[in-house]
């Protein structure tokens, strides 16, 4: 254990290295917010207008709970592993006694513990600022199923990543490309990043609530806000947690075979 | 094959086990690592240049195998110093990364202090180290003891043995001034030190050095050659090196394995490389008198002419002639024999010519 906690420390302290950039992320962070604001705002500017069952206070509370899930869940360091394999920096990890999946794992939770610090700073600012009619859970047994569809929603969205960062074994080049399709196409859209995904057709939402991908963002999202309950709670947590098995035997299946095909470049 | 040289002689199988035990610890005593007819293909795509060639190898790649390693042997005993040589690409590498468990050996037999380097077991891995000239472990925008520290936790390394390794490397080394300094503002050669002292905080017993001086200036390389040299000395590590720096051969190697094309041409005693190979003899002469060169030069080859030294180099077999012959027809004010300095072998064997062994 010692030594991911200093895997962990590094980490945090790599992640302060280069500040500017930082501080543009977060920028953007929050332009990104304004933006969905503001839209959405305008959308729902008339009094009283409905659209797909939101009206101008739930869509602005799904918008605001994205900033938090986001920063959670889809703020990830697993995206550097492509280049760490094609670049033969892998090296470094398989030589020592370390497993790197788990290295890994406690890169990505030490990002995610500075990107919670800085979300709650952003969200209370823009709460500050823009004054939304937030919605605040006070059910604790919904707030414990909350957290747990996050963490399931962790796991999945980083053995997901995983998988896709295990490309360059076979094609060095694919690296980007195979994590473009995974984050921007699939999670992007597919989670309910860019809108809520209950204002699709019924039938397109049956397929997908057998995707792993409405588990990353929507899902936990809508046990928060109380608008999944009972049955179809405990339905969701489930499928989320089979396709959470199925991805980690797929990733350890991928991976061996990657180790063995992997030719440790050039240096 | 134990358990099957049992099951013939029906030997019960707990006089089975220790029959093999025995083996085992024996060999783990004498042989620090066991190479036998290893194997490494590597399958490349073959790319044809320019756009029309990217596009046609996306829908039919073409597949080539390349033979990295052609079924090599040999074997190293605790403590041993082995230099390993050969032009670029002869596999020096490959065989390095086998042996420290990151490739997967195509086929052939390969031990490692009684471990088999691919299963990369935790007690496997916290013996060896490899050292790569050009890659660095060290984290880049971090000062090198961050990672150091981290090297001790994954290493689980006792804090006091980590104080005591660790004193005694920054002070060989003379590294204690740079350790805080993010690692991206150091020069090459205090990184490369450093990078030493990563690599061998945890006291591997078997270390795999990959060209460990390249790109070094003459002072940083003579530092980090002294220190291999203590290294090697002090733990009585065993150590495989392969440089192009003829000095790092020379003042560390006893024993030398020279590899090209995937196969080993030689493997012996550094001394016993130039007699096996060295074709010619030196004969230095000093002349009192200008003389002529064409003259000379149909005695021998000349190597260099600066009056009055005239350095030659003939065929091993024609030496006493070709002395004699100089005596009597030129003004000869000294003159001596030599061999042919190991420099000149290796050189060659660096540019990959092929040397047979004179007696077949």
């Amino acid at each position: 254990m010692g030594k991911y906690l200093q895997v962990f420390k590094i980490s945090f302290q790599q992640e302060f290295v280069y500040r500017l950039n930082f501080i543009m992320w977060r920028v953007r962070n929050v332009l990104q917010i304004f933006i969905v604001f503001f839209l959405w705002d305008t959308v729902f500017s008339a009094q009283g207008r409905q659209l797909f069952g939101y009206d101008r206070d739930k869509i602005l509370t799904y918008v605001f709970g994205l900033i938090f899930i986001k920063a959670f869940v889809l703020s990830s360091r697993v995206q550097d592993v492509a280049g760490d394999i094609a670049r033969g920096e892998i090296i470094n990890y398989l030589l020592k006694p370390v497993n790197y999946f788990k290295y890994w794992l406690t890169r990505d939770i030490s990002s995610k513990a500075l990107n919670l610090v800085f979300a709650v700073g952003e969200f209370s600012l823009l709460y500050l600022i823009l004054r939304p009619p937030f919605y605040f859970q006070n059910n604790p047994f919904l707030i414990i199923l909350f957290l747990i569809s996050i963490i399931l929603a962790i796991f999945t969205y980083y053995i997901l990543l995983f998988i896709v960062n295990a490309i360059p074994f076979w094609a060095p080049e694919m690296g980007w490309g195979g994590h473009f399709l995974v984050t921007v196409i699939m999670v992007e859209f597919l989670s309910g990043a860019l809108f809520p995904l209950d204002i699709l057709p019924a039938s397109l939402q049956n397929v997908l609530n057998f995707t792993p991908f409405p588990y990353l963002i929507f899902f936990p999202l809508q046990v928060y806000l109380g608008k999944i309950t009972g049955f179809l709670l405990f339905k969701g947590i489930f499928i989320s947690t089979i396709w959470i098995f199925i991805l980690w035997f797929f990733m350890n299946w991928i991976w061996k075979k990657g180790f063995k095909v992997y030719q440790a470049y050039g240096r | 094959m134990f358990r099957i040289l049992c099951l013939v002689l029906r030997v019960s199988a707990s006089r089975c086990y220790t029959l093999a035990m025995s083996k085992e610890n024996k060999e783990a005593v004498e042989k620090t690592i066991i190479v036998e007819h290893l194997v490494k293909n590597f399958e490349v795509t073959e790319r044809k240049p320019g756009l029309a060639g990217s596009i046609s190898s996306l829908f039919s790649p073409q597949k080539k195998i390349i033979r990295a390693l052609k079924s090599i042997s040999f074997s190293i005993n605790k403590g041993e110093l082995v230099g390993f040589i050969g032009p670029n690409g002869a596999g020096k590498t490959t065989t390095l990364k086998v042996l420290s468990g990151l490739l997967f050996p195509t086929a052939g037999f390969i031990q490692v202090m009684g471990f088999d380097p691919w299963t990369r077991r935790p007690e496997f891995l916290k013996q060896i180290s490899l050292i790569m000239g050009q890659k660095n472990q060290l984290w880049w925008d971090l000062p090198a003891i961050e990672t150091l520290e981290l090297n001790r936790a994954i290493y689980e390394i006792p804090q006091n043995i980590y104080k005591e390794s660790f004193d005694e490397l920054v002070e060989l080394l003379e590294v204690k001034k740079f350790l805080n300094t993010p690692v991206r503002k150091l020069s090459l050669g205090q990184r490369m030190r450093l990078e030493l002292v990563a690599a061998l905080l945890h006291h591997p017993k078997v270390l795999f050095l990959d060209e460990p001086t390249i790109g070094l200036d003459v002072v940083a390389q003579q530092k980090v050659r002294d220190f291999i040299f203590e290294y090697n000395r002090k733990h009585s590590a065993t150590i495989m090196l392969t440089s192009h720096n003829m000095d790092d051969l020379i003042d560390l190697a006893k024993r030398v394995i020279v590899i090209d094309k995937g196969q080993i041409l030689f493997d012996g005693n550094l001394k016993e490389l130039v007699v096996q190979f060295a074709k010619e003899k030196i004969i230095k002469v000093y002349l009192s008198k200008e003389a002529d060169i064409k003259k000379l030069d149909e005695i021998g080859k000349i190597k260099r002419f600066d009056f009055p030294q005239a350095i030659l180099a003939v065929p091993r077999e024609a030496t006493a002639v070709a002395a004699a012959e100089l005596l009597q027809n030129f003004p000869v004010a000294d003159l001596t024999i030599e061999e042919e300095p190991i420099e000149e072998i290796i050189r060659r064997v660096f540019r990959g010519e092929v040397i047979k062994k004179k007696n077949g």
